[in-house]
């Protein structure tokens, strides 16, 4: 008897910023909706375990979109995007979710992001607290440090390096079946997302000021980084939640940067007491 | 405690090693450059020739030619080998994100070959722990 996942996935065709995008998008559950948001470079692929999950599943309708340029959802056809360096924009990431969650008829889903879509999350629940449940972010940082991004697009550098780079922001003990998946997933895309992808996370995202607006007794956040991420470290994330009050921080231990995929297990031995919760179980 | 490739005893297994490996082996194809390694004031030069390890080179002179150069102090360097390493020493990309280690000189040439230089790391990190 073959094995099925029963994953259903689709595409809608949603408005961003004046142009038409032909967007896929997988679900599977029924219950509150958790929309998740993929991390830079890679697409809704790292969420297979989530949507996979049935202690999950059985509580909420877990929907995965893969943002434009990423995964199955291909650049537009109005526009000539091959004319322009690919760049993703906080005003372009916040408008996608927002039209998503709304042509999919959402009724306040819980946001939870990995990485650059946690960061995101935080912007949500600034400015549009009414249309969101909850935020779980994973790695967010209140500000990213200024990097050099040239050679994450370059002629001479294959999308090899991406995957070399991301090896060592896993911890060591995550299993080596999921590091050596998650190195795949971050070499696939087109050669210029990462770099494209980073310009929101390194240059764009910055919530300096802003930190004091968010109001957790609207909006729930829960914000949790992996004891090894070298990227965004459990103190950078520490000092963000003291600035929005009322947040919960959670240092994952045995974690890395890409906690969403290079350990499932542990994810989830943090995850489940907060969709607990915020389910009301 | 001596890291494994200045130590002279060590270095022609740790050559072996490395060119044994079949992913280093993929990854370095087309590499043929010269690679500094220093441990504070200490160094040694991994000679890779179309993607054969063909020489390790200890105490090389200062003028040598290298192209890239991975450049920790001794410290860090016992973390960045212990077979289970601590947060932030992990590799080569944390390690530099963090400030543990520096990359230096032909950046492009390094980049290119992260993953055979991530390999050769590991093959230390194993003969280290031996």
């Amino acid at each position: 008897m073959a094995r099925f996942d029963r994953i259903k996935g689709d595409y809608v065709y949603i408005e961003v910023q004046n142009v038409e995008y032909r967007v896929y998008f997988e679900e599977k559950g029924s219950g509150i909706p958790l929309l998740c948001q993929h991390s830079a470079v890679t697409d809704g692929q790292q969420w297979r375990h989530v949507l996979n999950d049935g202690d999950i599943t059985s509580r909420y309708r877990v929907i995965v979109p893969d943002l434009p340029y990423h995964g199955k959802s291909l650049p537009p056809e109005s526009v000539e995007w091959w004319k322009e360096e690919y760049r993703l924009t906080k005003s372009f990431f916040k408008d996608f979710i927002l039209e998503f969650s709304h042509a999919l008829g959402l009724e306040r889903p819980v946001f939870l992001g990995g990485c650059m879509g946690g960061c995101l999350g935080l912007y949500l629940a600034l400015e549009h607290p009414n249309k969101f449940k909850a935020v779980v972010g994973l790695e967010c940082v209140l500000r990213s440090e200024e990097a050099s991004l040239d050679f994450w697009d370059h002629p001479r550098i294959s999308n090899n390096f991406k995957a070399a780079a991301t090896w060592s922001l896993m911890a060591p003990g995550s299993p080596e079946k999921y590091r050596r998946e998650t190195v795949w997933k971050f070499s696939q895309s087109a050669p210029s997302v990462m770099k494209g992808d980073f310009h929101y996370f390194f240059k764009d995202h910055n919530l300096t000021g802003q930190t004091q607006d968010i109001d957790t007794s609207r909006i729930p956040i829960y914000l949790l980084t992996g004891e090894y991420d070298a990227v965004v470290s459990p103190e950078d994330t520490r000092r963000l939640a003291e600035q929005i009050k009322g947040a919960r921080f959670i240092e994952m231990k045995g974690l890395g940067h890409l906690s969403l995929c290079e350990n499932p297990e542990a994810l989830k031995r943090y995850l489940m007491p907060i969709l607990k919760d915020i389910a009301g179980v | 405690m001596k890291v494994v490739f200045l130590d002279s005893s060590k270095v022609e297994g740790l050559r072996n090693a490395i060119n044994n490996d079949t992913e280093f082996k993929l990854a370095a194809r087309f590499m043929s450059e010269d690679v500094l390694l220093e441990v504070d004031e200490s160094r040694c030069i991994v000679k890779v020739q179309d993607g054969v390890v063909t020489e390790i080179k200890l105490n090389p002179p200062s003028d040598a030619y290298w192209s890239f150069s991975i450049k920790a102090t001794a410290e860090s360097w016992d973390k960045l080998l212990q077979s289970s390493p601590p947060p932030f020493y992990t590799g080569l990309n944390a390690g530099m994100m963090r400030g543990n280690l520096q990359i230096i000189g032909n950046m492009e040439v390094a980049f290119a070959y992260f993953w055979a230089m991530n390999r050769m790391l590991d093959m230390m990190r194993e003969l280290q722990n031996k």
